[in-house]
């Protein structure tokens, strides 16, 4: 196995050009170290952890730029992260142990494009956007056209993930990143529901909602045609019921040995009707009744 | 391909050779000889392989090698001083926690970091630290004793 | 605090070999490192199920670095086994789970050996799998086994196939009693396969030295059952073989080769050895382990009890389907416990339950921590609250009202001695807050209780010498994974000896020197390696009184030893220095050298004369269950415990508090999963779960006292008795919240919901 610890970004996109599906890139290693072992040596391993500029968190005005190489825990113990993006945090803080979190990074989670991967749903709600770069140029996409299918990005094998912005969500907003899980954050999530929820003037009804599943289709999705269905409407129990019934029938869940699709419904449905309430509670101050 | 490691184990400049794929963990106890992070389940969920790395506890079974170039770690054989242990170590012997003993050394280390950061960790302080080491053997009850001991002697609240 | 009339037993003295294992010094097998050593790993089969129709192994052998590479060819025709010798060390003919070894590879590096097991080519012809135990039984399952008798005390007419042991209950006229019942309930309880998952991988080391002996070092919970498999299994004489412990980082009997035909690595290690002539050394994989080596087996059960109207249990009739794994390993002694377990430990006058130990394509059943009676006690105690409940009677009086009392019988024990079965759980009922505690919404209380014996068999020994300055070292032939050897036992040393704790040394087991033991299995550590202990240091302490009298001008029943000086009683002034007499001992009787051994058979009589006085439990806990999406949190949890004469406290504890947490792993998170071609879907750690502190209740161990069993000083076996209440007690806790009866293990989060949905719950 060949191995280059690049520079730059262009260093690294060079790397890729030439290896193509040879290459895999090495950020943590959380995951690598462990396909290394157990599946395929890569041809080459490019381990990016030395190219300046790619571990930061900065605000800039109405959104926040996240470097690939921050890690889980440096989201976790960001105060600003906390404050403006709960959704993002939440699930940073319900990412593994600690002792995973201290090397897992953002970029890593992302480009892993495991359908549960913890942080996507919550990223594709908060319609970050990816800053990716080629050999020919860059170019940024949006988290809802990113994710092509398990393990899948439009990176392909050639692309560097160089930035995520992620723009704060409306004044008012609150959201909740709920995993399902037997042993709380230690394990691959069987379901993950990330919700947010901008309340309309009156604080009576949702003037937006964001809904994102994950783990349970190939990528991590939206829930649309729940999120038509809340928009513009009086916030009730019978419409968070009826929501949470909508958004498992947008699921896609597949049986496997941590869950069957049946349970992973059910729990989409669950967890999307505590997070609404509790979205809508954090937002509102108000019970959704 | 070989690479050369530079590191510094213990506040000690130690050097190696290891391939790419490498874990730090096979680097530390294979190339180095240091047997005290132990190894488990390889794959970084239950702990055992804990060191501390500029200043972080990590798994090292999932950290490259190579990635120790430059880097400060600390292993359990640095907690000692001499004959005189740590007192973590210390608490570990002292409340029962220590039963087969394998997972201790990712435990110690895992306590360590925590009370670098804290000197009055709370529950949650205490189940973030650990819940990522895994012992087979105690049920974790004599643990959680251990590491409030320790908290206590190293602040001097005992 | 000692007991008044000891020096130090009843203290928790830090636990010897302590320092060693907080400063991570390598004294584990896995840190093992031999001059000159080559690497060994094993091909295991990829059916299981299958005819072996080939086997080349000639491209493997070309690879450079590769020194050996071994078949079941290559070994001697020799089986080996448990109940059955029914088992090959290299699979011969035919595979019959995925974790069948079938080949070994001994090479410079572990990438080398990777690299060659790819390229021995099996030729298989796949066979008919068969996963559950209950379809194997049935006539037209598939043969797992052609050449394995079906057990002769099968009654007549009973066609069953692929059974390897038969256990009958049968005690009074329960088709009677039960016609006369006035209340019957009858259900059916499951549990499925979990991997006791010690953490420190498996390993074993064997080089041939130069005079054509094999040494091997294992961490294996029986080393001398480790010599006589490298031995049987290679055809080379016990005294030829040589076995060294090393020291285990957990074991909980799933290491425990020799014992069970479970995953006997070293016999193939020693052949790599043989055949390669350079030392060899394998080291496990985790997720390899979970695949391949002995598990606590599932158990099927069905149990029907009748009862009088007050409560009174008059007759029980069950029936056991304990799937044993590919081999019968130890699965016809735990199938053997679970069944007659299924009959309580309560008053049961009339009771008749079958069971079935049956062969499936999985892993096979080893003697994983109370072998069989998690099991029959999820069944027996999750039961007893279902009749209460039908009797609209509290669980905790339900179980009083039928606790047996001294003089009593219970199924598989003529007669008890004293019974601390109702004190622990009045105990346990009253530190939960039973019938005190206000429970919230969805919160819910359970108890369970449960007994174990320890086992029998075989026992073993202790020699124990008293050096020339007075320090003392023990040998034993149990090993150390944190239970007896370095805790109690050198307490029972330095208490009969006189010696301070400190100058007392257990040392590690090596089949030359140490003497013979059955395994540290059983929760016989305390028992066997505590009695054995104890008289061999009466018998060195006699020597050193028998050679001191005449220097101190006094009879030997005059003197006593204390602060390494004897001296005669009431006359401290008379006193010699215990190192002067033991150092003048190698002009007398050449040393100072104590032997002892645990008498089981005078043993096992003086407990069925006095009656049994075996240990009781009983836990209790409360839960909380979200109804939405079935996960299942314990609030408060509480083990209260007969272990007898407590000899180290915190050892007691500390086995009580382990095994109480691996039981709960068992009810909430751990089972191995399977795919339809036997396969094990959650190999690794990833997706075999086993409980973290985040999901752990404080365990709250409570002893009581009063109750002296078998072991010295009146101590009892610790290891295993806290692993049999947890299930039921958790169970019945989500019972109590919810209303909704579970009877099929785990109680995962999607199982919990399952049945809360069904039952229009949730």
């Amino acid at each position: 196995m060949d191995y280059f610890e690049p520079k730059t970004v262009t260093e690294a996109l060079a790397l890729l050009a030439q290896y193509g599906a040879e290459a895999k890139v090495i950020a943590g290693g959380t995951d690598v170290m462990v396909d290394i072992k157990y599946k395929e040596e890569p041809g080459c391993l490019v381990n990016i952890k030395k190219i300046p500029g790619l571990g930061s968190i900065q605000e800039n005005g109405g959104s926040l730029r996240v470097g690939p190489l921050v890690t889980i825990r440096d989201i976790e113990t960001s105060s600003i992260v906390r404050e403006r993006l709960g959704v993002f945090w939440d699930s940073c803080h319900q990412f593994a142990s600690l002792q995973i979190r201290n090397t897992a990074t953002v970029g890593g989670n992302i480009c892993r494009a495991s359908p549960s991967g913890e942080t996507l749903a919550p990223l594709l709600v908060l319609e970050a956007k990816a800053k990716l770069a080629f050999a020919d140029g860059e170019k940024t996409e949006g988290f809802n056209s990113f994710f092509q299918g398990p393990g899948k990005t439009t990176l392909g094998y050639k692309g560097l993930l160089t930035e995520i912005e992620i723009p704060y969500p409306p004044n008012g907003s609150r959201g909740i990143y709920l995993k399902h899980a037997v042993r709380g954050a230690m394990d691959i999530a069987m379901v993950g529901v990330a919700v947010l929820v901008t309340p309309d003037a009156a604080k009576n009804g949702l003037q937006d909602v964001r809904i994102g599943l994950g783990a349970v289709a190939p990528t991590p999705i939206r829930a649309t045609k729940t999120e038509a269905l809340l928009r513009g409407k009086p916030l009730n129990a019978a419409l968070v019921k009826e929501a949470a019934a909508m958004a498992a029938s947008e699921s896609s869940p597949i049986s496997d040995q941590r869950s069957s699709a049946e349970n992973r419904r059910w729990i989409v449905e669950a967890l999307t009707r505590r997070g609404l309430q509790q979205s809508w509670q954090a937002a509102t101050g108000k019970e959704v009744v | 391909m070989s690479l050369t490691i530079n590191t510094t184990i213990n506040g000690k400049s130690v050097s190696g050779s290891a391939e790419a794929s490498t874990s730090l963990l096979e680097f530390l106890r294979d190339t180095l000889e240091y047997k005290g992070t132990k190894l488990c389940c390889n794959t970084g969920e239950c702990g055992a392989c804990t060191i501390i790395y500029n200043g972080k506890p990590i798994n090292s079974c999932v950290t490259m090698a190579a990635d120790a170039n430059g880097a400060q770690i600390t292993t359990i054989e640095g907690l000692a001083d001499g004959d005189k242990l740590h007192p973590v170590q210390q608490a570990f012997i002292d409340t029962g926690a220590v039963q087969c003993g394998y997972c201790t050394p990712g435990y110690i280390i895992s306590v360590k970091a925590l009370l670098d950061r804290t000197t009055q960790p709370t529950p949650d302080d205490i189940e973030e630290a650990v819940s990522g080491n895994i012992c087979r053997c105690t049920g974790y009850t004599k643990i959680v004793d251990a590491i409030q001991l320790a908290a206590d002697k190293m602040a001097g609240r005992s | 605090m000692a007991k008044a009339e000891y020096t130090v037993l009843g203290t928790s003295i830090p636990r010897q070999g302590g320092v060693e294992r907080v400063i991570g010094a390598g004294i584990y097998g896995i840190d093992l490192a031999l001059k000159d050593e080559l690497h060994g790993g094993i091909l295991r089969s990829q059916y299981a199920h299958a005819k072996i129709v080939s086997i080349d192994t000639s491209e493997a052998k070309k690879v450079p670095g590769v020194h050996a590479v071994v078949t079941a060819a290559d070994a001697p025709d020799v089986r080996y086994g448990r109940t059955y010798i029914d088992r090959y060390m290299l699979a011969k003919n035919k595979v019959r789970y995925m974790g069948d070894p079938v080949a070994a590879v001994a090479a410079d590096s572990p990438a080398i050996v990777k690299q060659a097991l790819k390229k021995i080519k099996v030729v298989y012809e796949p066979l008919p799998v068969v996963i559950d135990q209950e379809e194997a039984m049935k006539p037209d399952a598939p043969t797992l086994h052609e050449d394995m008798p079906l057990p002769k005390n099968l009654p007549e007419g009973v066609k069953v196939k692929n059974v390897c042991s038969y256990t009958p209950v049968h005690v009074g006229d329960p088709d009677k009693a039960m016609a006369e019942a006035d209340v019957v309930v009858d259900e059916v309880y499951e549990t499925k396969m979990i991997h006791p998952q010690y953490l420190e991988p498996r390993i074993a080391a064997a080089q041939v030295e130069p005079d054509g002996r094999i040494t091997v070092w294992a961490n294996a919970q029986a080393p001398f059952g480790v010599r006589t498999d490298v031995a049987r299994l290679l055809g080379v004489p016990l005294n030829k073989v040589r076995v060294l412990s090393t020291e285990l980082g957990g074991g909980f009997g799933g290491k425990a080769s020799g014992i069970t035909s479970g995953a006997a690595i070293e016999p193939i290690c020693a052949l790599l050895a043989v055949k390669a002539k350079r030392p060899v050394m394998i080291v496990l994989d985790k997720a390899e382990e979970t695949i391949s080596t002995t598990i606590r087996s599932g158990a099927k059960m069905y149990i029907k009890t009748g009862v009088k109207k007050d409560g009174t249990i008059v007759a029980r009739q069950g029936k056991v389907v304990y799937d044993a794994g590919a081999y019968s390993g130890f699965g016809a002694m735990a199938g053997a416990r679970c069944t007659n377990m299924l009959g309580g430990w309560y008053l049961m006058p009339n009771c008749h339950i079958d069971g079935y130990v049956v062969y499936t394509n999985k892993q096979v059943c080893g003697p994983v921590r109370g072998p069989g009676g998690p099991q029959a006690a999820f069944a027996v105690e999750s039961h007893m609250d279902s009749i209460a409940a039908k009797l609209g009677m509290d669980p905790v009086e339900f179980r009083l009202k039928n606790t047996p009392k001294p003089g009593d019988k219970i199924i598989g024990v003529p007669k008890l001695r004293d019974v601390s079965l109702g004190e622990t759980i009045k105990t346990a009922a009253e530190k939960v807050g039973w019938g005190k505690v206000k429970l919230e919404k969805n919160q819910g209380i359970g108890l369970a209780t449960g007994s174990w014996i320890e086992s029998a068999g075989p026992g073993g020994g202790a020699v124990v010498k008293v050096n020339e300055d007075g320090s003392v070292t023990v040998h034993i032939g149990k090993i150390d994974m944190g239970t007896a050897p370095r805790f109690g036992i050198p307490l029972i040393a330095a208490e009969e000896l006189g010696v301070p704790v400190n100058d007392v040394t257990v040392v590690n087991v090596d089949t030359d020197a140490s003497p013979w033991d059955a395994g540290t299995v059983g929760s016989r550590a305390i028992i066997v390696s505590g009695t054995a202990t104890k008289l061999a240091a009466i018998d060195a302490r006699n020597q050193i009184f028998k050679m001191a009298a005449s220097q101190l001008e006094a009879s030997p029943d005059d003197l006593e030893i204390k602060d390494k000086q004897i001296r005669v009683k009431g006359t401290p002034s008379k006193s010699v220095p215990l190192a002067t007499i033991a150092t003048n001992a190698h002009n007398i009787i050449g040393e100072v050298i104590g032997r002892g051994y645990c008498d089981n058979v005078a043993m096992m009589a003086e407990e069925k004369a006095r009656g049994s006085s075996q240990p009781f439990t009983a836990h209790a806990c409360i839960v909380e269950v979200d109804t939405n999406t079935g996960n299942v949190k314990i609030l408060k949890y509480v083990a209260v415990h007969d272990i007898g004469f407590p000899i180290h406290p915190v050892a007691v504890e500390g086995q009580i508090e382990g095994a109480t947490a691996m039981s709960i792993g068992q009810a909430l998170c751990e089972q191995v999963v399977f795919d339809n071609n036997g396969r094990t879907m959650n190999p690794s750690f990833v997706d075999y779960l086993m409980p973290t502190i985040n999901m752990m209740p404080r365990i709250e161990t409570t002893l009581v006292h009063g109750y002296p069993g078998a072991g010295p000083y009146g101590a009892k076996g610790a290891g295993e008795i806290a692993c049999v209440p947890p299930m039921a007690a958790i169970a019945n806790a989500i019972y109590n919240a919810t209303g909704v009866r579970i009877t099929k293990l785990p109680l995962s989060p999607e199982n919990v919901l399952r049945a809360l949905k069904e039952a229009g719950k949730a």
